[in-house]
């Protein structure tokens, strides 16, 4: 089985090289997408052994995991790609967790859940709050009852990552995957994962009122285009 | 009476100006008529300002100019609208861009094992 992992870096020189090195020792590649960092991040990243692919503008997360799908699918032939953080919050141990069900047959997509037996530690409480609430409007817009929508940790089957096509650039992204497993019909399943969240993670990821932002650009992908 | 010369004076700019343009054969005489049309309705709306309260009576509405504003409000959120969507269009056009680049120009470290020869 080959299992490539996918890492959007945006400026996390002080921490993707260690990132990366723990994803690689649970895959047989890491694919990076520089997503225009002000800083070292993907020189690091590629000393750390990463496959590096640079974004010239900066287009998003949910845009740098599409390149770097999109180069995984075309030239490195997986059998499963893994979503994975370039800020040091998720364990690569966990990788071998959420591939067993794709591998096993029983499921095309594995979500990651912080809300699953393993604790997420440190997590602020408003986050938990607007979690929370993310829960009831996933439920609400896309039909998935899912304990953490929004958790960036995935694993898909080759066949779910070409039948997953981000298009929302930005935030959204997460949200957007649980819409398209409906409606490509796909079996998922969800892992717990823990996600450690330290003072440098907090102050460098994006405030928690980025859910408005979310919310915000789920309704014009389903009301405008 | 100082609105109504200056609509009056600005409609006949148009016209004149649309004039120019389709003898230069920039414009075609379809949309010369379309223009040509429109401005004249808004020349006859100035001097006769209640020539519109008949058009707003027929379909509902108290007075002309109110009717007009309605329209004018409907036709700016129809426009939002599109520039709206063309700009995303444009976005997601810029993303592919962006990503088609980043793929052409991969930079892999030395020692990996899967690089190379696997392109389909």
């Amino acid at each position: 089985m080959r299992i490539v992992a996918v890492i959007p870096a945006y400026n996390e020189e002080t921490r993707i090289g260690a990132a990366v090195r723990d994803a690689l020792a649970y895959t047989q590649a890491v694919v990076v997408v520089d997503d225009r960092s002000r800083d070292r991040s993907g020189q690091i990243a590629k000393e750390a052994g990463a496959i590096v692919l640079t974004h010239h503008l900066n287009r998003g997360q949910g845009a740098a995991l599409q390149t770097a799908t999109d180069y995984a699918l075309r030239y490195l032939n997986p059998d499963i790609i893994v979503h994975f953080d370039a800020d040091g919050q998720m364990q690569g141990s966990d990788i071998e967790g959420l591939v067993t069900p794709i591998m096993r047959g029983e499921a095309d997509i594995v979500l990651g859940s912080r809300f699953l037996g393993k604790q997420a530690e440190n997590m602020p409480r408003f986050r938990r709050l607007v979690l929370r609430a993310s829960v009831v409007f996933t439920l609400a817009l896309s039909g998935l009852r899912i304990s953490d929508p929004h958790n960036g940790f995935r694993a898909l089957s080759r066949e779910a990552a070409r039948d997953i096509r981000i298009t929302l650039d930005r935030m959204a992204h997460a949200s957007e995957i649980l819409d398209l497993i409906i409606v490509a019909s796909l079996r998922f399943r969800e892992h717990p994962v823990t996600i450690r969240y330290t003072a440098e993670t907090l102050e460098k990821s994006p405030s928690t009122w980025r859910a408005f932002g979310i919310v915000k650009d789920l309704l014009k992908k389903k009301f405008v285009r | 009476m100082v609105f109504q010369i200056a609509l009056i004076a600005f409609a006949v700019f148009a016209i004149v100006k649309t004039r120019k343009q389709y003898q230069a054969r920039k414009v075609s005489k379809y949309w010369f008529i379309v223009f040509a049309v429109f401005w004249t309705l808004v020349a006859i709306a100035a001097i006769t300002p209640q020539t519109t309260d008949i058009v707003a009576s027929y379909v509902g509405v108290g007075r002309g100019a109110d009717l007009l504003v309605y329209i004018g409000v409907v036709v700016l959120f129809y426009v939002v609208h599109r520039l709206l969507l063309k700009q995303q269009q444009l976005s997601d056009e810029i993303t592919e861009l962006v990503r088609q680049a980043a793929i052409e120009r991969v930079s892999t470290p030395s020692n990996s094992p899967l690089t190379g020869g696997e392109a389909k």
